[in-house]
């Protein structure tokens, strides 16, 4: 019995610890984790209140002191009933808090191709239920409200996107890693393409008021 | 000639390294024929260049030999890589390639006092199997003042005369197309060179030696010798595509190009992860220091320094030959209380008297009131060329400064990529917590993007109705490597806009532009340093602080009486502590005497110099004509002379002078046809190093060859079609994609950018990878516990 006893209580320790251990690794990912996503919500909630502040001064105005960059835009989808604040410039803390404006690419409105991409599992979540045809309300930070309308969606590799900046006629292109199942970082990019709707036409813009 | 055969004495392993020098030592051989023929050689010369037996290591060479290059050894896993211009390429032991070595460069430098006379040996060397024009691009100190271009070929020396750019170019050209050999050095901007080299033939070498003067910088540091090795890449703005906006009456504005001459300032670059480093540089400094030395050192390079007596030094590398990859700099101290503090040289040429007068204010009694609080505007780039050890030193350089804010001050920090932001939107009382949020804000700078410096500067120069006008020194600290094409629109903001503030600039990194960091200084009335490694943040940085508190001179004026006296600088600087004032003057006369007026604090002070005191000095009168073009460019900045009258006097100067300027070149061309008609010419652009520090990627972006996709052809072709008919086509989601693998084989690098398309971001976040393992991680931890508790 003592013979037996004795690798119990060995094992037990060991049990514990392994447990205690796995329990803390755990706890520590599941929070980074939840800390990604609570960062991506909360710094939306400072750059609604930053853009609107924006619109109302006509200066940009940062989110908070130490930022790098502000709030340039406000994009809708109305039929999904998504919304997120798009960034000025593309670093990898700009991606953090919601979609970046690309740079290089023009303003909405502008003659070009605008180009927002923000993560696959926060912001532009949505863009994987968008279809052709789909209303997107753009509200530039001069308070100027742009309609488009979804055309197509396509993949593409990073570095081979076809989108040229300055190619003819007034386009939106959203951008977000692709596929939205997959759990690690990979080369491919799902595109949203949406051209210009007139703003008088109902049928796309409903929550237009 | 004595003739021997040159033996390797590198036996076993260290025989490949030799292999990798043998163009290398036989282009030094050629140069010991400079030495034996050079003199021999001047009848021949058409120009009045001052004639210079190439001395120092040349002439000490063991082995004379034959002046003739012989073919390169055939190396046994060369493979012809570029056709264009004939690359060859050797791979090395770590799996990257070495070029075959075209282009070897050696220094041979004497200091004598407060000037350095350069000779700069470019042996361009053809491996290839046509004949070839070598073009490299390369920095020269901003201040130098180029005056001779000899070309060495076979037994011959050319020795090149000055032209007007144009003039000089077509020569080269008729010379180029006639089969001839000619050397041309053409001024891209005046810290930046190109020197072309025509009709290298298959197997051949061709020697091009410059020679340029310069006067040695003063700080605070010491004695400052500086030799920029690698012209670094420069971001050039791009000429904005616009549509012309066009006003009520038809009239609109298309934009200029910024950078007019991208193409010749854009040489290429060879990635280091690919290629192993190139262009080996050697240096040989005969340092005269005039003054007994405490120390000679240098914060960049390793140095083997003999001691001949206690004012005079030998100074080389300790590593031989080095890679042309970051600036050398040399800086020597004199031993204490034994520094001179006036020093006066002069020449005579041509009739004329030169003189170059050095003067350093008094220390003593700087605690004559305490400094006014400063405002204090700390300018930082965080563009992609500032990306790894530059952007930590100028991280520390930053928090150096906010540390050294003193509650009274008040400050505001700029940072400038491509885009730029202002941390507050006016400067704020250096309270704790402003200071703690900035220190925020540089933690979290990175370097990425392009480098657009106009619109940060302008922000930083905005003072207008500023509260701190009477109250606060205004003082705008510029931390750059100044990697930028478009230098005449930052110096025209700063002339424009500087007001009251003091511009200091830090060139940062392995090869900041020196031409950049000086002018800028100059017209902001400011000074400047550099900090190549982080270690030197701390003592740099406290210098820099230490010397701008307050100018220790101002209101200076010169005066020269009983003769007729051109004088420059034209605007005499204030003068911070340890630097002395440079004057030069071309007299009539030298029975004249210099006077010197200042305010020391609130004392005046006055210096008195008789001209016919001062010692016998070289190249003093070029110096003076190479400090005259400088003042008439900053006229041309300031407004103050017409552009066009700026540009004669500048053409003027640089043709009596012998001197490189932006209208003038140097040409030398060869007597003997060496290609036959029918047989062709390719150019060679010598590939540059990569500044040591710098990340290829961040500074050209990812120019990635993609490797053939699994995408549908499809889902291009409606890419395609709706960029080309802005037709819409719904499409597959489709697509039966598989993610490769993101380790894939790494892809090629491509010298342009095959078009103009966006790339796109990572935009996935591991958040969801992190959720699963920390959630199966509990699961098995629930798991081994009720395990534990069951055995219980």
């Amino acid at each position: 019995m003592t013979l037996q006893r004795r690798p119990r209580s060995a094992e037990r320790l060991v049990l514990g610890l392994l447990a205690t251990l796995l329990a803390g690794a755990g706890t520590l990912l599941a929070g980074q984790a939840a800390y990604i996503h609570a960062k991506a919500q909360l710094a939306q909630i400072l750059l609604e209140r930053a853009f609107l502040a924006s619109i109302g001064t006509g200066q940009p105005v940062k989110p908070w002191n130490w930022a790098d960059t502000w709030p340039a835009a406000r994009i809708r989808a109305p039929r999904l009933d998504a919304e997120a604040i798009v960034l000025a410039g593309s670093s990898g803390q700009a991606l953090a808090f919601g979609p970046a404006h690309l740079e290089r690419t023009p303003p909405p409105g502008n003659p070009g191709t605008t180009v927002y991409a923000a993560h696959r599992d926060t912001h532009f979540r949505f863009l994987e239920h968008l279809k052709p045809g789909d209303a997107l309300e753009i509200l530039d930070a001069s308070g100027a409200r742009h309609m488009y309308a979804v055309t197509h969606t396509s993949v593409v590799d990073w570095n081979a996107s076809g989108i040229d900046p300055t190619a003819a006629g007034h386009r939106l292109v959203l951008a977000t890693c692709w596929p939205f199942a997959s759990r690690t970082p990979g080369p491919l990019r799902y595109l949203v393409h949406a051209r210009p709707s007139p703003p008088t036409d109902n049928r796309t813009s409903r929550s237009n008021d | 000639m004595p003739m021997k055969t040159d033996t390797n004495p590198l036996p076993g392993p260290a025989a490949d390294a030799a292999l990798a020098h043998r163009p290398w030592r036989r282009t030094r051989q050629a140069l010991i024929c400079i030495a034996l023929l050079a003199p021999a050689s001047l009848t021949v010369a058409a120009s009045p260049a001052r004639a210079e037996a190439p001395s120092g290591p040349l002439t000490a060479a063991p082995h004379p030999a034959p002046a003739t290059a012989s073919p390169i050894p055939p190396s046994r896993s060369a493979r012809p890589a570029d056709a264009r211009s004939g690359t060859l390429l050797l791979k090395g032991e770590d799996g990257r390639t070495t070029e075959a070595q075209r282009l070897a460069t050696d220094y041979e430098v004497e200091v004598s006092g407060p000037t350095a006379r350069v000779r700069l040996t470019q042996m361009f060397h053809n491996p290839s199997a046509t004949h070839v024009e070598a073009v490299y691009l390369f920095p020269m100190p901003e201040s130098a003042a180029v005056d001779s271009l000899k070309m060495v070929v076979g037994e011959r020396v050319v020795i090149g005369a000055i032209k007007e750019r144009e003039t000089a170019r077509r020569d080269f050209e008729q010379a180029k197309s006639e089969g001839r050999k000619a050397a041309l050095l053409e001024q891209e901007r005046p810290n930046m060179f190109t020197s072309s080299v025509a009709n290298i033939g298959p197997g051949e070498t061709v020697v091009v030696q410059i020679a340029y003067q310069e006067t040695i910088r003063r700080t605070a540091l010491g004695h400052t010798l500086r030799l920029p090795l690698v012209a670094a890449p420069r971001y050039n703005s791009k000429p904005l595509i616009e549509t012309v906006d066009l006003g009520a009456e038809g009239w609109g504005r298309t934009v200029a190009d910024p950078v007019p001459d991208r193409a010749r300032i854009e040489p290429p670059y060879a990635d280091p992860r690919v290629t192993a480093p190139a262009n080996p540089v050697s240096i040989r400094v005969v340092l005269n220091a005039g003054f007994p030395l405490a120390d000679v050192a240098s914060a960049t390079h390793t140095l083997t320094v003999d001691e001949t007596d206690e004012s005079r030094r030998v100074v080389t590398l300790g590593a031989g030959a080095v890679p042309a990859d970051r600036d050398f700099e040399l800086i020597w101290r004199p031993v204490a209380s034994r520094a001179p503090t006036v020093g006066l040289f002069r020449e005579t040429v041509a009739g004329s008297e030169y003189a170059l007068a050095f003067i350093t204010p008094p220390t003593a009694g700087e605690t004559l009131q305490p400094p006014l609080p400063r405002e204090l505007i700390l300018v930082v780039d965080n563009s992609g060329s500032m990306s790894g050890p530059s952007m930590a030193q100028a991280k520390a350089s930053l928090q150096f400064a906010l540390r050294r804010l003193r509650p009274s001050d008040r400050f505001n920090i700029v940072r400038f990529n491509h885009t730029m932001t202002q941390l507050f939107n006016a400067s704020q009382p250096a309270t704790p917590d402003a200071v703690a949020a900035a220190a925020r804000f540089v933690a979290g700078l990175e370097a990425t993007g392009g480098t657009e410096m106009l619109p940060a500067l302008d922000a930083a120069l905005a003072d207008v109705g500023s509260p701190s006008e009477n109250t606060h020194v205004r003082q705008v600290v510029l931390l750059t490597d100044g990697a930028i094409g478009d230098e005449h629109r930052m110096f025209d903001i700063i002339a424009g806009k500087r007001g009251r503030s003091r511009i200091f600039t830090i060139g940062i990194g392995s090869a900041p532009n020196g031409h950049l960091m000086a002018r800028a200084a100059e017209l902001g009335r400011g000074t400047y340093t550099y900090i190549g490694a982080v270690n030197d943040v701390e003592a740099r940085m406290r210098t820099l602080f230490e010397t701008i508190e307050a100018p220790v001179v101002t209101d200076l004026a010169v005066t020269v009486t009983g003769t007729e006296a051109d004088v420059t600088p034209a605007l005499l600087p204030d003068l911070h502590r340890g630097e002395p004032l440079v004057i030069a003057a071309k007299v009539t006369t030298i029975g004249a005497t210099m006077e010197l007026k200042g305010m020391l604090g609130d004392q005046p002070w006055i210096v008195r110099l008789p001209l016919s005191g001062g010692a016998e000095g070289r190249g003093i009168s070029k110096l003076w004509a190479r400090r005259k073009i400088a003042d008439a460019e900053v006229g041309r900045i300031l407004r103050t002379l017409e552009p066009a009258a700026a540009d004669k006097t500048i053409l003027a100067l640089a043709l009596e002078h012998h001197l490189v300027s932006r209208f003038t070149s140097l040409v030398a061309i060869d007597q003997e046809i060496s290609r036959q008609p029918g047989q062709p010419l390719a150019r060679a652009d010598i590939p540059l190093n990569l500044p040591a520090g710098w990340d290829f990627d961040k500074v050209f972006g990812p120019r990635l060859v993609a490797p053939p996709r699994e995408i549908r052809a499809e889902d291009r072709k409606h890419l395609q079609e709706t960029r080309l008919t802005g037709e819409a086509h719904p499409t597959s989601a489709t697509t039966t994609v598989q993610p490769r693998p993101a380790h894939a084989a790494r892809p090629v690098v491509v010298a342009q950018n095959a078009a103009a398309t966006v790339n796109l971001p990572p935009t996935a976040t591991d958040a969801e990878l992190r959720l699963l393992i920390g959630l199966a991680l509990l699961l098995s931890a629930l798991a081994a516990y009720g395990l534990a508790r069951r055995d219980a």
